[in-house]
């Protein structure tokens, strides 16, 4: 076990790092800078020039990649280039909030969307499994930009009700916190759990029809424990992959609905860094954004342990 | 809906006796009345309480003196101030001067500074603050947008601690509008010498507007407070102003609606068709110096050849594509900004090329050797609303006369390289000005290097045309000369200018005094107070 997690550790690094090459020269390779942001279409050359000397755009590309990865390695991840604010400051507010926003739409889409697929596996072929389906039909057709729109133009018509525009973190309201956050997790919260409805759905159905089940239910197993202990628990191992994929989806998800409700998060600062090709900030957000999908990645590799002790981690 | 007279104060007549004055050579100006800047002063106005306004435009930067963006622009112009205010009818208004002298070759102002004026850490300004700002932004090396703007400038140099002398190259009667608040403002002397000053103004302000920066968060919002010290007594008249950044207009017309937002600028009609009619809202329109053009870059192969331009110009129907893009909530305008034209604008019906005539131009076309039409790429940006229905009616126009338009969206940062690169081709623009036609038109058409020439147009006469205007300093001649410069425009078509959109402002009951200026900027909050 140990072996493993060194050994995936330094692959992790590896991959990192390559990323990080990438993400360096995907950045610079989008046409325009910082210094065409900030000086406009009427800019003077030795204005520009200055400034692209003050940002250190004019060194070689390898110089200016060197520069970046040795100052994140130790910690610093620079200066914003149009706020003027650390990185990572900025990046920490940010994670807050799309984390809170993930954790919490993964939570409620667990919570409705599982039980949903189960009843629709064990009533295969009957009105609550079609009734089910119609809803995963529709939440997964339904773009999440759409359904938010509809439901803040909904809300606010119907109920003359609207979130407070600021964002407000769970220490300072929580109530505010919540009716801020409720939208864009209700939002983001219906597709998702129509894509865990509708996989756990075909899982179980798929696992009715394995030998061991049928040959168990052949036996005489009660029809409760034939699906606690065999179908529910061969479920779970595909299950655990699909968590880890919609939690890395709705990070993708969160650049959409946080610009339709004005979530400071992680995708908006995202979006705007590359708006104003902000580099310290965009790379930095998109590092995190790979070392997210890392640590998700491995964490749900430990857990296929976890819950089913045959698989050996090597 | 109602077109919205432009705010008291400073009227037309004035405007003109002043330009008149400036004629004489040798003239001097007098000290502004604080009801001449801003907008209207209220007699009863209720002191206090917090504006919520709702941006869609985040400012990238609150830096005046390297942030060249528009949304900064709108912002900062309340909290650093210059030697003169962009008065409405295209007249510089004394703003922390308090008045000036020029001399009688018309190459040294001799300004006298407004006293009592405090910065917002507490300092009292002096002229070696005002010297000490305009020299910094004027030196190419520091990297400022509005240096170009500056060029003109030899020296300046505080003669004693209220008075400062600018001294010219050439003569230039756009100086004091210049100096104007698009760039920088007056900062405390030395301010610059730290390294971090510049990405600092984003936590902390150091002007002297009326009001002062209290927080700056990104994706969230901006919160500008009153500057107790304020020089106009008793003004501001609110206490907070909350600029909330909304990435969308969804969330601001629900925001609207829910008096969550108390004040916000909307430009897509189907925006203003929302809130039009709402009970305690009021939409209002007002003129701007914005222009939304089709841009013509010379270095495209068919765009070199004269008369394929005037052949695309003759098959523009401008009214018809400002409807389709803004639904009429604009005006069409020939050769000038809407906001401008009533004094330095040639009245649309006296410009050649700007009736839609489709014979005229399949002839044009054919002299040209395209007898059988020909293909162009036009490019517009995207986020940029407009440009999508103006592109379709466009093709519709331009297919008439047997030129089929391949329409391309890009993205902004894209367009701005091309567009600096001067490789704009067949485009649409969207772009706005200060009150002055020098400012207008000089460094966009001008050849290099004295301009930037960005359409690559390189006409002689309309080069030679600008350097007089930059000149002269008596309006008639100035108008005259301005007049003639846009018979040459129109004539040989770098550009067509197409409509000018309205500001459109939507607030609720209880902002009251609110007017907004004609170039976009907010600087009516410094009037604005909210009814109990």
């Amino acid at each position: 076990m140990v072996g493993y997690l060194v050994r995936r550790f330094a692959a992790s690094i590896f991959t990192a790092l390559l990323a990080s090459g990438v993400i360096f020269v995907l950045t610079r390779s989008v046409p325009g800078d910082v210094v065409a942001q900030m000086l406009g279409q009427t800019s003077d050359p030795t204005a520009a020039q200055a400034l692209r000397a003050f940002f250190g755009l004019d060194q070689p590309m390898y110089s200016q990649y060197l520069g970046w990865l040795g100052r994140m390695l130790s910690g610093d991840l620079g200066t914003s280039w149009t706020r003027g604010q650390p990185v990572a400051q900025m990046l920490g507010d940010a994670v807050l909030v799309t984390l809170q926003l993930s954790l919490m739409t993964v939570a409620i889409a667990t919570a409705v969307g599982v039980p949903l697929g189960v009843l629709a596996g064990i009533y295969e072929g009957r009105w609550p499994s079609s009734l089910i389906q119609v809803f995963n039909l529709l939440g997964l057709a339904a773009p999440v930009f759409w359904v938010g729109l509809m439901l803040l133009v909904g809300v606010s018509t119907v109920f003359d009700w609207s979130p407070p525009l600021l964002y407000t973190s769970p220490r300072q309201s929580i109530v505010d916190n919540l009716s801020i956050l409720a939208l864009p997790i209700v939002s983001l919260g219906i597709l998702q759990a129509a894509a865990y409805s509708q996989f756990v759905h075909q899982s179980v159905v798929s696992a009715f029809h394995q030998e061991y089940v049928r040959t168990a239910i052949a036996k005489g197993v009660p029809l409760r424990m034939v699906f606690f202990k065999h179908v529910l628990r061969n479920v779970a191992i595909p299950l655990v992959t699909f968590m880890g994929l919609i939690l890395i989806q709705i990070l993708g998800g969160a650049v959409i609905i946080e610009s339709l409700f004005a979530l400071p998060g992680l995708g908006r600062l995202l979006l705007s860094s590359i708006e104003t090709r902000d580099y310290p900030v965009l790379q930095a957000a998109l590092m995190i954004v790979v070392v997210v999908a890392m640590v998700v990645n491995l964490i749900v590799d430990l857990l296929y342990r976890v819950i089913d002790p045959r698989v050996r981690l090597t | 809906m109602h077109d919205h007279e432009l705010p008291a104060g400073l009227t037309r007549r004035t405007a003109l006796s002043l330009f008149g004055l400036a004629a004489l050579g040798g003239i001097g100006v007098a000290p502004a009345h604080a009801s001449e800047l801003y907008g209207p002063a209220a007699a009863d106005a209720r002191k206090g309480g917090t504006l919520t306004m709702g941006l869609l435009l985040e400012p990238p930067g609150l830096d005046p003196f390297h942030q060249a963006a528009d949304a900064r622009i709108r912002v900062t112009v309340l909290l650093y101030q210059g030697l003169f205010y962009e008065g409405s009818d295209g007249q510089a208004v004394p703003l922390l001067a308090e008045s000036y002298d020029l001399s009688p070759d018309k190459l040294a102002y001799t300004v006298k500074l407004r006293k009592g004026v405090k910065f917002h850490t507490g300092q009292t300004m002096t002229a070696k603050d005002v010297a000490y700002s305009y020299n910094y932004i004027r030196d190419p090396k520091n990297g400022s947008p509005g240096a170009g703007d500056f060029a003109v400038i030899q020296s300046v140099e505080a003669t004693d601690d209220a008075t400062v002398t600018i001294k010219l190259s050439q003569p230039n009667a756009a100086l004091p509008m210049t100096l104007g608040n698009k760039y920088g403002g007056v900062v405390p002397a030395g301010y610059f010498d730290a390294a971090d000053a510049g990405t600092k103004l984003n936590q902390i302000s150091v002007g002297t507007g009326p009001f002062k920066l209290a927080e700056f968060k990104p994706n969230s919002n901006l919160v500008l407070a009153r500057n107790p010290d304020y020089w106009e007594p008793g003004l501001p008249y609110l206490d907070q102003v909350n600029f909330i950044f909304l990435p969308n207009s969804s969330g601001m017309l629900v925001g609207l609606r829910n008096r969550r937002i108390d004040l916000a600028v909307v430009a897509r009609p189907q925006d203003v068709q929302q809130v039009e009619g709402q009970r305690g809202l009021f939409v209002e329109r007002w003129p701007s110096l914005n222009q939304k053009a089709l841009d013509l870059g010379l270095e495209y192969g068919p765009l070199s050849d004269e008369r394929v331009r005037q052949a695309i110009s003759l098959a523009v129907d401008k009214a018809e594509i400002m409807r389709a893009s803004v639904g009429g909530l604009g005006k069409v305008i020939g050769t000038m900004v809407a906001g401008m034209q009533d004094l330095w604008g040639v009245p649309i019906d006296q410009l050649p090329n700007q009736k839609q005539d489709l014979d005229k131009a399949r002839k044009l076309l054919a002299d040209a050797g395209h007898p059988n039409g020909l293909d162009l790429n036009l490019t517009t940006i995207i986020g940029y609303d407009w440009m999508d229905p103006a592109a379709l009616a466009l093709r519709e126009q331009l297919g008439k006369i047997g030129i089929k338009l391949n329409i391309q969206r890009i993205e902004l940062g894209v367009w701005v390289k091309n567009f600096q690169s001067k490789q704009m081709g067949l485009t649409f623009n969207d772009w706005s000005t200060q009150p002055d036609p020098n400012l207008l038109f000089y460094r966009h058409f001008h050849m290099a290097p004295e301009g930037a020439d960005f359409r690559n147009w390189k006409d002689e006469l309309a080069s030679k045309l600008l350097d007089e205007g930059r000149a002269e300093s008596e309006l008639a001649k100035r108008k005259a000369i301005y007049a003639r410069f846009q018979q040459e425009m129109a004539r040989s078509v770098p550009t067509v200018m197409l409509f000018s959109a309205d500001h459109i402002t939507v607030r609720g009951e209880r902002v009251k005094n609110y007017v907004q200026h004609p170039t976009g900027w907010y600087y009516g909050l410094a009037r604005t107070y909210l009814a109990s």
